[in-house]
């Protein structure tokens, strides 16, 4: 027997009454364990079978990426919660339409930046900078108030990047922050590797012409 | 030579550039200072990071979806969604029509028409329809569909539009009568 497995006296049959069956089933635990050692693929696999417990899994694997993806998008915490859920519930709708021809990581990138082109407003790139980053030369600003600036100048180039068009900005993230390939990044956005890559050039400019002088 | 295009700057960036570029690229100012500019803006991008969540939030989140999916409609088989109602009823309807429609063709004239066509070939029905049954059996659905062997939509409505008004009646009187007997 198991170690840690619940045994339920079941049934004993009376044309044998000299044995007893017992039904052995697995605790929560011994079944997580299981389906946690399971590559993707079966994993989807279970999953599609009605396996809640290898989604389960999934989630917890991929969960980190996908909100980052979300993030970069939307630039705040909450819409980026939103925005995971939303791509994981779709991926659950769409599971039985992954043929594992790409890697299910991939697979939820393209879920998630649909989810979050989708969702989120197109905003054509300011023709200005967003705000002056002289002070951030100074050099002079020690401690606190050096983080409290590295903050600030993050938060300004992540609104500048926010402000990129859709698909400049998907194209950024995933270029710049997920180490995708310009093919892999053309198969997410369902476009061709000129277009990613001149995408990926005119985000790179905006960002430029939006920060300002700022290297 | 001609300056990089936006394709060969990012091939630049990736360190990808052809070799031919490449020595337009070590001898060409401007389109240095143009990589230069788009390699700043990148290391710029790369130097954020997302902030990184309260420790408890990723098993927030899994719960969230959790909830989310629960709260997702069964899903349905795709031929269970013929098994209703507003499905079957027209379907039942036209099933209904057929039969009626078989039970009213002349039967005699369509003897009269196999045995005079029968006869001076000395070929029997079963014959035949041995012979057509030979040749048809092994034929899928798709390829017959191809082939334009199946029912057309809407021909069972046409048959039915090309009805005598003496027919009509006689379909209608039967369909009445199904009815009754199926309300009994």
């Amino acid at each position: 027997m198991t170690h840690g497995s619940a045994v339920r006296d079941a049934w004993t049959p009376a044309v044998s009454p000299g044995w007893k069956v017992t039904v052995v089933t697995p605790t929560e635990t011994e079944t997580t364990i299981a389906v946690g050692t399971l590559d993707d693929g079966a994993l989807v696999a279970a999953a599609v079978e009605g396996r809640r417990d290898a989604f389960d899994v999934i989630v917890e694997r991929h969960r980190r990426i996908v909100y980052q993806v979300c993030f970069r998008f939307v630039s705040n915490h909450e819409d980026a919660s939103d925005l995971t859920q939303e791509s994981f519930v779709r991926a659950w709708r769409g599971l039985r339409t992954f043929k594992g021809h790409s890697a299910l990581s991939t697979w939820l990138y393209r879920i998630a930046v649909n989810v979050c082109l989708n969702r989120v407003s197109a905003k054509a790139p300011a023709t200005e900078p967003i705000e002056s980053t002289d002070r951030l030369e100074d050099t002079r600003i020690e401690g606190a108030q050096a983080t409290l600036l590295r903050e600030e100048r993050a938060a300004t180039v992540r609104k500048a990047i926010t402000s990129l068009p859709k698909k400049q900005r998907a194209t950024l993230i995933l270029r710049t922050y997920h180490d995708l390939s310009h093919q892999q990044i053309a198969d997410i956005l369902g476009s061709s590797v000129g277009a990613t890559k001149a995408n990926f050039f005119h985000a790179l400019a905006n960002l430029k012409k939006l920060l300002g002088n700022e290297p | 030579m001609t300056h990089l295009t936006s394709d060969e700057l990012v091939d630049a960036l990736d360190i990808a550039l052809e070799p031919s570029r490449q020595i337009h690229l070590d001898a060409c100012q401007p389109c240095q200072q143009q990589l230069s500019e788009l390699d700043a803006a990148l290391n710029t991008a790369r130097g954020i990071a997302v902030p990184e969540p309260s420790p408890l939030y990723w098993q927030h989140l899994s719960a969230r979806v959790r909830t989310a999916i629960d709260a997702e409609p069964v899903a349905v088989d795709r031929w269970r969604q013929w098994l209703r109602w507003p499905v079957l009823a027209p379907i039942g309807g036209l099933a209904l029509i057929v039969m009626a429609l078989a039970a009213t063709l002349p039967q005699e004239t369509t003897v009269d028409r196999e045995i005079a066509v029968s006869e001076p070939l000395g070929v029997s029905l079963d014959d035949r329809f041995a012979i057509v049954a030979d040749l048809v059996g092994d034929i899928d659905w798709d390829t017959a569909v191809s082939a334009g062997l199946t029912v057309a939509p809407g021909a069972a409505d046409l048959a039915l539009l090309e009805l005598t008004a003496t027919e009509q009646q006689e379909l209608t009187r039967l369909l009445q009568a199904e009815l009754t007997r199926a309300k009994s």
